[in-house]
């Protein structure tokens, strides 16, 4: 039992500390949307975040001896001037970006986001086309890594919680509901989807920054415009209506492909099932994604489905077929 | 009743094939990108491995062990290397040929090389892959090496080349490394670097770079892109009245440009780490085996992931026959134990592989004795044409 939990956590370490890192990605993401922004620019916070960290972990800290490990507050502080920088930026980029709405703002983000990425392929300090490599390690294997996302992701939750039911989670629901009647009852518009803006940029550069450990390498084949797609993916197929939605989709989306190869590397089954199981590993996956948004057009998570577990059921409500999912803290 | 006896039914279905072998066979990993827009490379990776794969098989194995190749897709991306490496290593194989791209090599390498696990790199050219690691070794020859070689044809083909036009595309990962190359080379040579002009792959129009070029009257002009944009700059400058020798990058290394150039790619100079037409035994037996499944000749990609896996059973089979390979398993980690002999004995021994006589220096970079150079040379049509091998 013993041997076969190590052997899991070794194996599945990598994805485990990578599903909370897409959860957080897509509540950065989720975070502007919740003004009724569809901003795609957190990947781009997410690779600069990740260039901080692996400029400084390479270039700024002096080299480790051999057989040490990276020390965790070194990574903290790269992680709070990843945050800083990130907000700073996201507070030049914001301000002007977030007059475009809808389909103009989500253009001019990815702009945003491929200025970044041609800016890291030409300078020098990125380490151009070829990134930044050779990044040392606070942790000796991947899965420790939860040490740090697991609680980044609970405060998250706990932020995005409390959010949602604060004044401010209540400007950003009503600038999303309608921004006329917002802007009539005195909600200031730009300031709160800057704001909304900013608290992405940040949760996606810290995420960036870990990440660039995580990954052993940073380069600017990191948070392109797939990542963006990627991300958006997330919180649609998840739920774009409670921070929830972000968080499931996230995991679940990272997790499936590694799933799927899982399940074709089990002992026994027919040659063709597992042939096609490896080869159209892919395939099943798009095809779960397409199933997915079929049958759960508002996201798998929506507020309704959280309802039923915030009272206990009462007579009057009908119980419905049993959920698919159970959010998990 | 009836449960238990299909439980027993499902039970002895899956028991049975371990029963049945009594030497299992040896797992050597291949993760490569068989998705994503790297997928043409991996692709072709993938056939050159199982190439390898039966032809070891039916020639006995490791001394009448057989080999079993475990492929896993590592996708285009830097985890999805991480994550096909850890299923891997976890499954127990003794090495892995792999990753197809560089950066996802900086990434999942050190995974393998925490955990002990050999790797050859099938196609990583970049600076430092090799030195992540004991036990990382590469048997494609990096671009700095393999480059100059071009530069070296086109002098023999005119001696009275001077002045040079470098032409790159500024967002290839590839092509902005292997153009630094160039331009030493150039240099090195004690050639006029005349003009380094750039362009964007997703480009159609040069004329711009083309005429600030041809201003300065250079000899030879080299480009580092991919094939759509290589091949309109090569057309572009033929049309300008260019008349000098044309270098291409690995990126044009491709019949894909054909269309895009017609006959104006003939003449195009490009040097290649892999020459079908080289005739050693293991390459001629490697050509006709990848002719007679694929219709064509084999190319690079093919030809390094086949002598990477024969890189693989030859060590193994010597391993097996100074130690012998059972000697492993009376050690406390039998596949630890195995996996660190086996590394010793890649980099130690030396190979003849279609890609020619190769070793490796104590890094686990590759030692190639041989490269080449080929020149398009289209035919009348001028849709079709082939690499003709001039070095």
């Amino acid at each position: 039992m013993i041997e076969f939990l190590t052997n899991f956590l070794s194996t599945y370490g990598f994805l485990i500390v990578s599903m909370t890192f897409s959860a957080m990605l897509a509540l950065s993401l989720y975070l502007p949307l919740m003004t009724g922004q569809l901003s795609l620019a957190s990947p781009g916070f997410y690779a600069l975040g990740g260039y901080i960290a692996a400029w400084m972990s390479t270039e700024l800290y002096p080299p480790l001896a051999t057989g040490t490990t990276f020390p965790i507050p070194s990574l903290f502080v790269e992680m709070l001037i990843a945050a800083v920088a990130c907000a700073i930026l996201a507070l030049l980029v914001g301000v002007p970006a977030l007059r475009l709405r809808g389909i103009y703002l989500a253009l001019a983000t990815i702009a945003f986001v491929e200025v970044l990425r041609v800016l890291s392929l030409n300078l020098d300090v990125t380490g151009k086309a070829i990134g930044i490599f050779n990044i040392p390690q606070p942790f000796v294997t991947k899965i420790e890594y939860l040490y740090i996302s697991l609680p980044m992701l609970i405060v998250c939750i706990i932020f995005m919680y409390r959010l949602e039911r604060s004044r401010v989670g209540r400007a950003f629901r009503a600038l999303r509901e309608d921004e006329l009647a917002a802007t009539a009852m005195g909600i200031n518009p730009t300031y709160y989807k800057v704001l909304a803006f900013m608290m992405g940029a940040i949760l996606a550069g810290m995420v960036g920054a870990v990440s660039a450990h995580f990954l052993n390498t940073w380069n600017a084949r990191q948070g392109t415009f797939d990542l963006s797609i990627l991300v958006l993916a997330y919180v649609i197929i998840g739920g774009s209506r409670t921070f929830w939605g972000s968080i499931v989709g996230g995991m679940l989306l990272t997790a499936l492909p590694e799933v799927l190869r899982a399940v074709a590397g089990i002992q026994g089954l027919p040659p063709f099932l597992t042939g096609f199981l490896t080869e159209g590993r892919l395939i099943i996956y798009g095809f779960l994604i397409a199933l997915g948004t079929l049958f759960f057009p508002q996201g798998l998570i929506t507020p309704e489905f959280l309802r039923r577990f915030a009272r206990p059921p009462k007579a009057s409500t009908p119980t419905k077929s049993k959920p698919l999912q159970t959010p998990s803290t | 009743m009836k449960r238990w006896f299909m439980l027993l039914l499902a039970l002895v279905v899956l028991v049975a094939p371990i029963l049945a072998q009594d030497a299992p066979p040896i797992k050597i990993g291949v993760a490569v990108a068989q998705t994503s827009n790297v997928a043409l490379l991996g692709q072709e990776q993938v056939i050159g491995a199982q190439i390898a794969g039966d032809y070891f098989n039916e020639r006995g194995g490791i001394n009448g062990r057989p080999i079993e190749l475990v492929f896993q897709d590592t996708a285009g991306d830097e985890a999805g290397a991480i994550n096909a490496f850890q299923t891997l290593i976890s499954e127990g194989v003794v090495g892995i040929l792999g990753p197809t791209l560089s950066q996802q090599a900086f990434s999942a390498d050190p995974i393998a090389e925490q955990a002990g696990v050999p790797i050859i790199a099938p196609s990583n050219t970049a600076r430092g892959v090799p030195q992540i690691g004991w036990f990382i070794s590469r048997i494609s020859a990096p671009v700095a090496v393999v480059a100059p070689n071009a530069v070296q044809a086109a002098l023999e083909l005119d001696p009275n080349i001077k002045d040079v036009a470098v032409f790159f595309a500024q967002n290839d990962a590839f092509a902005s490394s292997e153009t630094q190359t160039f331009q030493s080379t150039v240099t090195d040579a004690g050639l006029n670097l005349a003009t380094v002009q750039t362009f964007q792959t997703t480009d159609t129009d040069f004329s711009s770079q083309v005429t600030n070029a041809l201003a300065l009257n250079p000899q030879l002009a080299i480009i580092s892109g991919l094939a759509a944009d290589g091949g309109n700059l090569v057309r572009q400058l033929r049309e300008f009245g260019y008349t000098g020798l044309i270098i291409g990058g690995n990126g044009l290394n491709t019949a894909n440009i054909f269309p895009v150039c017609q006959a104006l790619c003939d003449g195009i100079i490009i040097a290649q780490a892999y020459s079908y037409e080289a005739d050693s035994e293991i390459n001629q037996t490697f050509r006709t085996i990848y002719k007679e499944a694929q219709g064509k000749e084999p190319p690079q990609f093919s030809a390094q992931a086949f002598a990477g896996i024969q890189v693989f059973v030859e060590a193994l089979t010597e391993l097996d026959n100074t130690v012998g390979l059972a000697s492993f398993d009376e050690t406390s980690d039998p596949l630890g134990q195995l996996r660190h002999h086996l590394n010793a004995q890649i980099l130690y021994g030396s190979y003849d592989t279609p890609l020619g006589a190769v070793s490796f220096l104590p890094t686990g970079e590759i030692v190639q004795e041989q490269f080449y150079v080929a020149q398009i040379k289209m035919n009348e049509d001028g849709q079709t044409g082939s690499f003709i091998f001039i070095r």
